[in-house]
């Protein structure tokens, strides 16, 4: 049974071009033009044939992205990815918060698209189901079951804070996490604006496990919003 | 605040009064002592040097009737036949006439000087009490504290005295848009009695010769070009003519009017060059959208065009070519769009960095990332120094700089040798440098390398130099942009042994504390 997609985009020839090009990548898709034709779908999906994920657009004919966002998450864990025209950060990291999966800016490669939406699928239902518990990447294993890390088959020493920090990021490998998240699960809620914290830690963890630091392959920089551990699908 | 009028008519002190009697007291005395010893000649010019002593010190009209009572006197006392006010010969009624001649025009001479003397210190008080207003004025910037200055300067100029009209002075100013500022209350008829002051640029009220019924005058406040607001003073009771003083108030408001004109001269300067300045960015922006963008967008067109019209005459191979130039050229599009946008952002005034602590890692490895995105074959090698400081940056702009400048490195700096990025701390700075082994920047373009594109000033006359500069475009100069919000500054230099090395400076700012110290072993 092929995974359905909601596709909420405005823009028809955008529409029409994903719409295309996710039929041909196998899946079942739905497009709507709005807010409202996005809600009649949703309202009316057959149960046995849901969504498993959700396309969103930010600036809609009748209203905002986010609020449908807000919406789905009070009662769906259905992946949300958001695709918007917008740079800036500050609402980035606000939708990364209000819960959103991931976001790609337009423009964007259908490559790009496809891998995000992978690895957001993978992650459906983490609810119910435990997080990842074993990576391997970039020639590091992580196992987090046995709390062992490893880089090219010899253990590596963390301390508390960079194992707490990195299997933050394992947890939800190949999605971004923003700054806010990792610093108020790993050192609490208090210390959202001890940025340099994350940046002190981070520069240890990578000294460990990367290759070439300031070449990293493993610990993924997102400017301005946050990190994402790689992931063999990303 | 005694007015000139006031003088005339008034001692200017009870004292001076008692001061006048005391002398012609004296006078009469010597006079009295001296009658035995001196002929009458003689205790008349006594007399006229007593009334001319007297004279400085009392109102003209008390001096005048003391000269001719004291004259009156010496008739009585002194003229033969004494204990009369006969004359008995006639060249003592010529003495007494010039007596009284010399007196009464002494007199009037004293009482003329001593207002000349007046008349000249209180033009002083006022010259100094206008030059504070200056002065006052000059601290103050804002149009409501103008006002309120010279509703006080107004006030002590022109006291309410007692059972006068208790109401203090009321200002209004009206900007070019046309909005009204009011300071101090002013009744519905008054407001629209400074209305039509302000509209006409003239005083009204009395002793102007316009509304001189009303019981306050309106004083325009007037500069050279226009009139920029209208005072309100209300007139004491009791007092019916112009006030002497009214040029004095309306010399105060002139000067808060001059003022207002110089402020608004002023603020309108600055808005024509924040205008210009708007305009030259438009511009430059448009230029660059019009050829920059123009490029990629007709080597899409091209390129989608041939797929669209010819998809049955190509090969397989043909069409892998073209969708991936149409790929490449709509990524390098899109990097010129957000170079465009990011310049326009940070030229517009007011704009808020998104700074915080950032690794250096933290701005090579995205930069890194997108090279190898946009051109896997390109080599770039990064050397960073150990223990580099954090940076307070806007990690996204020092990101889309470092971009611009590997990717200019890749169109430009030859693809023999790898582009070199590297990063070390230099005193309080932390130095980014990236360098190639490319043919370097042509002599003409080496100055102005990080200005903005500006195809549109340079014409069509030098087309040469436009050709050339045509890679660089918005890149270079955004670069700088990005650079200077920072704090921090960009150059160029030719690289030694050949290429082009470009170095970007960055201020280190004093770290926040260190993050708790961790256990040492965990996992």
């Amino acid at each position: 049974m092929s995974l359905g997609v909601l596709l909420v985009e405005d823009d028809r020839e955008l529409r029409h071009t994903l719409h295309q090009a996710l039929q041909v990548e196998g899946y079942r898709v739905a497009a709507a033009a709005s807010l409202a034709d996005a809600r009649a779908l949703l309202a009316h999906a057959p149960a046995e044939a849901g969504f498993d994920l959700v396309l969103l657009d930010l600036g809609l004919p009748d209203g905002e992205g986010s609020t449908l966002l807000a919406e789905l998450r009070q009662h769906a864990s259905t992946p949300v990815l958001v695709i918007s025209a917008r740079m800036d950060e500050g609402p980035k990291v606000q939708l990364l918060d209000a819960g959103a999966d991931d976001y790609l800016i337009k423009p964007f490669s259908l490559a790009e698209l496809l891998a995000r939406m992978r690895v957001a699928l993978r992650h459906r239902g983490r609810a119910a189901r435990p997080a990842t518990l074993r990576l391997a990447v970039a020639g590091v294993s992580i196992d987090l079951e046995t709390r062992r890390v490893q880089r090219d088959g010899q253990d590596v020493h963390l301390t508390p804070t960079e194992y707490r920090l990195l299997a933050r990021l394992v947890q939800q490998a190949g999605r971004v996490v923003t700054h806010r998240q990792l610093l108020v699960d790993v050192w609490g809620p208090e210390y959202t604006h001890h940025t340099h914290y994350l940046r002190l830690y981070m520069a240890q963890l990578r000294a460990k496990l990367e290759a070439d630091p300031a070449d990293p392959r493993l610990l993924i920089t997102e400017p301005g919003v946050g990190y994402r551990l790689a992931d063999n699908d990303a | 605040m005694p007015t000139p009028a006031d003088l005339f008519t008034a001692p200017r002190t009870p004292w001076s009064g008692a001061l006048s009697l005391a002398i012609w007291a004296v006078t009469w005395g010597l006079m009295l002592a001296l009658d035995e010893h001196m002929d009458l000649a003689n205790l008349a010019l006594l007399l006229v040097l007593g009334a001319a002593v007297a004279a400085i010190g009392s109102s003209r009209r008390l001096a005048l009737l003391a000269c001719a009572a004291s004259v009156l006197g010496f008739n009585y006392a002194f003229v033969p036949p004494r204990g009369t006010l006969t004359v008995g010969l006639h060249q003592h009624a010529v003495l007494l006439l010039a007596m009284l001649a010399v007196s009464g025009i002494v007199t009037l001479l004293m009482s003329r000087l001593r207002w000349h003397a007046a008349q000249a210190a209180e033009h002083a008080r006022r010259s100094d009490r206008l030059r504070q207003f200056g002065e006052a004025l000059r601290a103050i910037d804002d149009p409501a504290g103008q006002a309120r200055t010279l509703v006080a300067a107004l006030q002590a100029e022109w006291p309410a005295r007692s059972g006068a009209d208790p109401s203090t002075p009321a200002v209004l100013l009206r900007d070019p848009q046309g909005t009204e500022h009011w300071t101090g209350t002013a009744a519905a008829d008054d407001a629209d009695g400074l209305r039509l002051c302000l509209e006409q640029g003239r005083a009204l009220g009395p002793g102007t010769g316009r509304y001189e019924e009303r019981a306050a005058w309106y004083l325009p406040l007037r500069g050279r070009q226009a009139t920029h607001g209208a005072a309100l003073v209300h007139r004491p009771a009791g007092l019916a003519e112009a006030p002497a003083a009214l040029p004095q108030l309306q010399a105060l408001c002139d000067q808060l009017g001059s003022v207002r004109e110089r402020q608004l001269a002023l603020d309108a300067a600055r808005q024509a060059r924040e205008q210009a300045a708007d305009h030259a960015l438009r511009n430059t922006l448009l230029t660059a959208i019009a050829h920059d963008h123009r490029t990629p967008l007709a080597t899409i067109l091209g390129a989608a065009s041939a797929l669209h019209d010819q998809v049955g005459r190509l090969s397989a191979e043909q069409q892998q070519r073209l969708a991936a130039t149409i790929v490449d050229e709509a990524g390098q599009l899109a990097r010129l769009t957000d170079n465009t946008l990011q310049l326009a952002r940070l030229g517009s005034p007011g704009i808020a960095l998104q700074t915080d602590w950032v690794a250096v890692e933290d701005l090579v490895g995205p930069v890194l990332a997108r090279a190898r995105r946009r051109d896997p074959q390109h080599r770039i090698q990064a050397r960073l120094d150990p223990d580099l400081p954090l940076l307070r940056v806007d990690a996204v702009l020092l990101v889309q700089l470092l971009d611009n400048l590997l990717d200019n490195a890749r169109q430009h700096g030859g693809r023999d040798v790898p582009v070199e990025l590297l990063a070390r701390r230099d005193g309080d700075a932390v130095c980014l440098v990236v360098q190639d082994r490319g043919p370097g920047v042509p002599a003409a373009l080496q100055d102005r390398l990080f200005e903005r594109f500006q195809r549109a000033a340079t014409g069509p006359a030098d087309p040469a130099d436009g050709a050339g500069r045509s890679g660089a475009g918005l890149g270079l100069a955004l670069c700088r942009a990005i650079a200077q919000a920072h704090g921090g500054e960009i150059g160029w230099r030719p690289r030694r042994g050949g290429g082009s090395r470009f170095e970007l400076r960055l201020p280190v700012q004093a770290m926040p504390a260190d993050p708790p110290a961790d256990e040492p072993e965990a996992a």
